[in-house]
């Protein structure tokens, strides 16, 4: 469904990925590897973040960039939020963005903030927030609607072991009927579960490094 | 994807962002003070005095509206400037925000929007405390509130919302988030005061008053008596006597009322233009462009010992503090070459006051703005206030840091002039400009304020 073909990304004169195609289907998608493998410029460029330097992501054979940010979900490491707004006022204004029903957005952002214990904290002030409630955070509004790509850039960092295991939760259930690409240093747990794992080596990534592992 | 339901979201979402910060009440009450005390309330009292011809005009309600536009489209612009960019929406969740399919236009206008309802309220409470003011300096009788709101209005409120265009369209483009975007700003100020003197002989018509962005030079000139055609704000010599001013006869003359209904329309189509022209936020592109600087200035990385021993506590104490925080003042990969032109100046022409001080301010502004803005940010001071030299101590390093900085750079002039002259404003001038950058980026949190300040006073510094 999301195809890259002869992907390479460079900045300045670092290639971080060199002729890169890969295809990733519905199911867990797993991205691990060392920091600085090139995990999370390849997250940005799946979810429009960035152009690739050289070759092409196609989703459902062919889509443009616009088609495919309407139906994505996406939580990077970090957000710059809007410390003064409530995460429910944060929240809302993603549905905003995303085109959503805002009373059925703000209803499915309770249930996901009660699945990962976030709920009771939706209406104070982003700014009290610890970073383990900003990534939850991050992770709810990608959730949002019913993406059918979702890109997690280590959704589970920062959490206590509990809390990360709700996160996880959420993550199966939607990689049952999403494409999810995700980035990870904790892959073990979910390997039983990931339809691919893939991984990028010491920072040169490459598609001979990248070993599709079942 | 309705892009009025977007719109309304960045609007509402901005407005609570902003009324929930004191900075806002701080804005709200920064106008009537300014014009508290920029408005002279007696012939011979202190303020910014209008004088046309060499006459100061009599009182009237469109004058004071008139004068109190002037106060807002000329000096509390900069600061109406440093709190969109400095302050409370400073920082925008880009990193979602870019990847969804909303309109960027949408967002661009609500933002704009936004901003503007700040500033239309900043010039509603100036209204109110200008009918105060005219209670107070208009003679008895000739008090017209509508006047005041009217005459304040047409000179100020086009002039705000074309900052906000600009805060809208810079916010949109790489080059002008940062540093560049202050320093465009600085010019275009500075040059939206000059024009108007520029055309001020020139028949006034609607393409004359377009030059005139800041409003005021139809209304003090075309009802001005016979002869009389030039006019000065800020000071100078005045003969006893009032002239009888018409404000109105230049606020309803042929093209002004079109040229400042035209000012608004530049400045919706130029938040439009903001959303149409966003270019998306590519940090890592920038820090790789100054990656290839670096290469070429700074140096290969140390050979590696293996089996390093923990560091011990320098027995120089806050002497080492002070070479800390110099590095980092000069640690942009443009500071060199910089430095080295600033060094080349003040070793080349002979009037250092004007020569290779104002050179070497001008490369500290940049250079002393950027550091205080990267250390006085909120999770680096919480940071540091547990470190062994506590924030207070940091930041009188960071001075005499900015104070050697500014002797270094100054010093090729010790060649050819008295060295205890050139000594004395060099110190001066780099303690001056690091107690400024390091207490308005402690206030602010951010490089802006101090950017902006030390550009203006650099160029007060040049030119006075």
């Amino acid at each position: 469904m999301l195809e890259l073909k002869g992907v390479s990304k460079n900045y300045a004169l670092k290639r971080v990925l060199d002729d890169v195609s890969l295809t990733f289907a519905p199911g867990l998608n797993l991205l691990v590897g060392p920091s600085g493998a090139g995990k999370t410029t390849l997250l940005r460029l799946l979810a429009t973040a960035e152009r690739p330097s050289k070759g092409s992501v196609t989703w459902k054979g062919g889509a443009g960039r616009r088609a495919l940010r309407k139906t994505l979900g996406y939580a990077p490491q970090a957000v710059d939020l809007p410390d003064d707004l409530t995460a429910r006022e944060f929240a809302m204004h993603m549905a905003a963005l995303k085109g959503l029903k805002l009373e059925q957005a703000d209803q499915q952002f309770q249930a996901i903030t009660a699945a990962i214990g976030l709920h009771d904290d939706i209406n104070r002030r982003i700014a009290s927030f610890s970073g383990g409630m900003r990534r939850r955070l991050i992770f709810a509004q990608a959730l949002l609607g019913e993406p059918e790509l979702l890109a997690l850039d280590e959704p589970t960092a920062e959490l206590d072991s509990e809390t990360a295991g709700k996160v996880t939760g959420l993550i199966l259930e939607r990689a049952k009927r999403s494409v999810v690409v995700m980035t990870t240093h904790l892959a073990e747990g979910l390997r039983p579960h990931a339809a691919s794992m893939l991984r990028g080596e010491a920072g040169q990534v490459t598609p001979q490094a990248l070993e599709l592992s079942p | 994807m309705s892009p009025a339901r977007v719109l309304a979201s960045s609007l509402v979402n901005s407005l609570r962002r902003y009324q929930r910060r004191v900075s806002l009440w701080l804005l709200l009450i920064a106008a009537p003070i300014a014009a508290r005390y920029m408005i002279p309330m007696g012939p011979d009292a202190e303020g910014v005095r209008i004088i046309i011809g060499r006459q100061l005009p009599e009182m009237t309600s469109g004058f004071l509206g008139v004068s109190l536009g002037i106060v807002v489209s000329t000096l509390l612009l900069p600061v109406a400037w440093l709190y969109l960019r400095a302050n409370t929406t400073r920082r925008q969740p880009w990193q979602v925000e870019e990847v969804t399919a909303a309109s960027r236009v949408a967002i661009a206008l609500g933002r704009f929007a936004a901003d503007a309802v700040v500033l239309l309220a900043m010039l509603v409470v100036l209204t109110l405390s200008g009918f105060f003011l005219g209670w107070l300096v208009i003679p008895s009788g000739g008090l017209n509130v509508a006047e005041i709101t009217f005459s304040l209005w047409v000179v100020a409120a086009p002039a705000l919302l074309g900052l906000a265009a600009l805060r809208t369209f810079f916010d949109a483009r790489p080059l002008m988030r940062g540093a560049w975007g202050d320093v465009v700003f600085l010019v275009l100020w500075m040059t939206s005061i000059v024009l108007p003197a520029v055309a001020m002989g020139a028949e006034r018509t609607f393409a004359t008053n377009m030059l005139d962005f800041t409003g005021f030079a139809s209304p003090l000139l075309v009802g001005a008596p016979a002869g009389t055609d030039s006019f000065v704000i800020g000071g100078g010599e005045v003969t006893p006597g009032r002239v009888q001013l018409d404000v109105f006869a230049g606020l309803l003359s042929p093209g002004y009322l079109g040229s400042r209904l035209a000012w608004v329309g530049i400045a919706v189509g130029l938040a439009v233009l903001a959303g149409l022209l966003h270019a998306p936020h590519r940090a890592r592109r920038k820090a790789a462009l100054g990656g290839r600087f670096s290469r070429l200035f700074g140096r290969p990385p140390g050979r590696v010992v293996v089996n390093a021993p923990p560091a011990r506590f320098s027995v120089a104490g806050p002497v080492g503090l002070v070479i800390a925080e110099m590095r980092l003042i000069g640690s942009g990969w443009a500071f060199p070459l910089l430095a080295v032109i600033a060094a080349g100046v003040s070793a080349v022409l002979p009037d250092f006051r004007h020569g290779g001080s104002a050179a070497g301010l001008l490369v500290l502004a940049f250079a002393l703005s950027a550091h205080a803005g990267r250390s006085e940010a909120r999770p680096f001071v919480s940071l540091t206030k547990l470190a062994v030299h506590e924030p207070m101590l940091r930041r009188a390093a960071f001075i005499v840091g900015g104070i050697i900085w500014s002797v270094l750079l100054g010093l090729p002039a010790i060649l050819h002039h008295p060295a205890l002259e050139v000594l004395t404003i060099a110190s001066v001038t780099g303690a001056v400009a690091g107690l400024a950058a390091i207490g308005l980026s402690a206030l602010t949190g951010s490089a802006v304020a101090a950017r902006l300040v030390l550009l203006a006073a650099w160029y007060v510094y040049l030119s006075s």
